[in-house]
């Protein structure tokens, strides 16, 4: 056994409990596995990387976890580690988490993100379509805006410029669905509405779009936000919750004021 | 019309909506109830208390209008928060081995389901206590020192008051949120005054089964 002290030349020695699930259907239990010499610079993901190496050199199966860009802009990766949605630090995701902030000797539990709404699919992959249908339901702008225009030909102020970008900083992970104890997905539609909501482009389908993506967000059989903020803390943009409450008046507005469609003829 | 009503309160924020607002009556209520109450304090005899409440008593119609809407608030509040933690659970149906804490959880927002089933059982005590108890003899500031002059009754009574306190430490600042009503410049407020309103009225509350124990109506002050 290395010290804590000289890890540096010997890596860390890691044991590891892991979700594994064969498909949807199966129920799923932790293995348990043990990696030595892994070193402090690598990424939790590269860990992943020689754990299944090591896998497949004993003839096991590697255990499946979604990634892609692995520089925090692509919202593939995922994992709850040791109970928290992308690990300890904050506005971190988890392939940008270090192998440094764990020590040697440690054990870490590595669990899917979960909800009901994201079905695993195997191991750690766990399907986040909910949140592609809601966006389908109406987080987009549908004008045709033709090419682009001159950069100054729509004002917009510099506050709702700033608050929109803020908004627009999701990369819809789903980590705020994991680390809800009640698995809602308030700050992820309360970032997409917030954000078309702040801009001249979103104001035409405003009120219908706010309507139809909490309908969705209700059908997908998320949770209902208690405001325990858990998902703020998780969010590896550090997306406000000030983006809920912003979505909580423009649904209550909506729903006061929105007009059936068709009706909207005025007059008596 | 009524169908675009139904469509809102089925859906999670509309129920969130109605839990605030129901919540923000609710504390409305603790706040005149416990300001009403005081007057226990005020002579040695419950005189003053009686006569509160035999003015209330006197409001009639009004009283027993008002007693309907407090009935359909608790329901509704307490229903709406029932149908929700069931479908927060359902939204999870494989647990977390041990979702640990990333930093923005508090005692009290983690703890509303338990506070309010057991401030939803002291309700229940409290009105087979207090209003559908008989008191025309003895009157009903006797019958209050009475009841919380007992051990039993002192303790059922101060820590469903602490119960109250952590649920109300989170209402405040949670109601304002589900309402919409959240600015960076008035936050540090909300969430001041929800905390401080929040202990201020479960420990006024709190104050009656410690003294009633202490003094059983003989208050030093009188
Ligand atoms: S892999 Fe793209 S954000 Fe982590």
């Amino acid at each position: 056994m290395s010290g804590g002290h000289d890890t540096h030349s010997h890596g860390l020695n890691l044991t590891l409990h892991v979700w594994r699930q064969k498909n949807a259907q199966d129920t799923g239990h932790f293995e348990t596995y043990s990696l030595q010499g892994i070193s402090e610079h690598c990424s939790f993901l590269e860990m992943l990387d020689q754990l299944n190496e090591q896998l497949l050199r004993e003839g096991r199966e590697p255990v499946a976890f979604d990634h892609d860009c692995r520089e925090g802009i692509c919202g593939s990766c995922s994992l709850v580690i040791n109970g928290r949605a992308h690990g300890p630090d904050r506005e971190t995701a988890t392939c940008q988490l270090h192998m440094r902030r764990f020590h040697d000797g440690e054990t870490i539990y590595i669990e899917p993100f979960r909800a009901k709404a994201f079905p695993v699919q195997r191991d750690l992959v766990t399907d986040r379509s909910a949140f592609d249908r809601i966006i389908a339901a109406g987080g987009f702008v549908s004008a045709n805006t033709g090419s682009p225009q001159d950069a100054n030909a729509l004002p917009i102020p510099k506050e709702a410029a700033d608050l929109a970008m803020d908004a627009a900083q999701c990369i819809g992970c789903g980590a705020c669905v994991a680390a809800c104890p009640n698995a809602a997905a308030m700050l992820f539609v309360g970032a997409k509405v917030s954000h078309l909501a702040l801009l001249p482009q979103g104001q035409p389908e405003r009120r219908k779009r706010v309507l139809a993506m909490v309908e969705q967000m209700d059908k997908e059989g998320f949770g209902n936000c208690g405001n325990i903020y858990e998902c703020e803390a998780a969010c590896p943009k550090g997306i406000s919750v000030e983006n809920i409450a912003r979505m909580n008046r423009e649904y209550l507005c909506a729903s006061l004021t929105a007009r059936p469609q068709g009706e909207a003829k005025g007059g008596f | 019309m009524l169908s675009r009503f139904g469509a809102f309160l089925r859906s999670s924020i509309g129920k969130k909506s109605l839990m605030a607002f129901t919540g923000l009556l609710l504390i409305l209520f603790l706040i005149a109830h416990v300001v009403g109450n005081l007057s226990l304090y005020a002579d040695g005899d419950g005189a003053k208390f009686n006569a509160y409440a035999a003015q209330l008593e006197a409001l009639g119609p009004l009283k027993l209008a008002a007693e309907l809407g407090l009935v359909i608030l608790f329901g509704a509040h307490i229903a709406l928060g029932m149908r929700t933690y069931l479908e927060n659970r359902e939204a999870r149906p494989v647990r977390y081995k041990d979702l640990a804490p990333k930093g923005r959880r508090t005692l009290a927002s983690m703890t509303m389901p338990v506070t309010g089933i057991v401030i939803l059982v002291f309700l229940v005590i409290h009105i087979i206590d207090f209003r559908l108890a008989d008191f025309s003899k003895q009157g009903l500031a006797a019958l209050v020192i009475e009841r919380l002059s007992h051990p039993l009754g002192a303790g059922i009574y101060f820590i469903s008051m602490g119960f109250l306190g952590v649920h109300l430490w989170h209402a405040f600042q949670s109601l304002v949120q589900s309402l919409g009503f959240r600015h960076p410049a008035y936050l540090p407020a909300v969430k001041t005054v929800g905390m401080v309103l929040g202990v201020l009225i479960a420990a006024l509350f709190a104050t009656f089964p410690i003294l009633c124990l202490m003094f059983k109506g003989q208050w030093p002050w009188n």
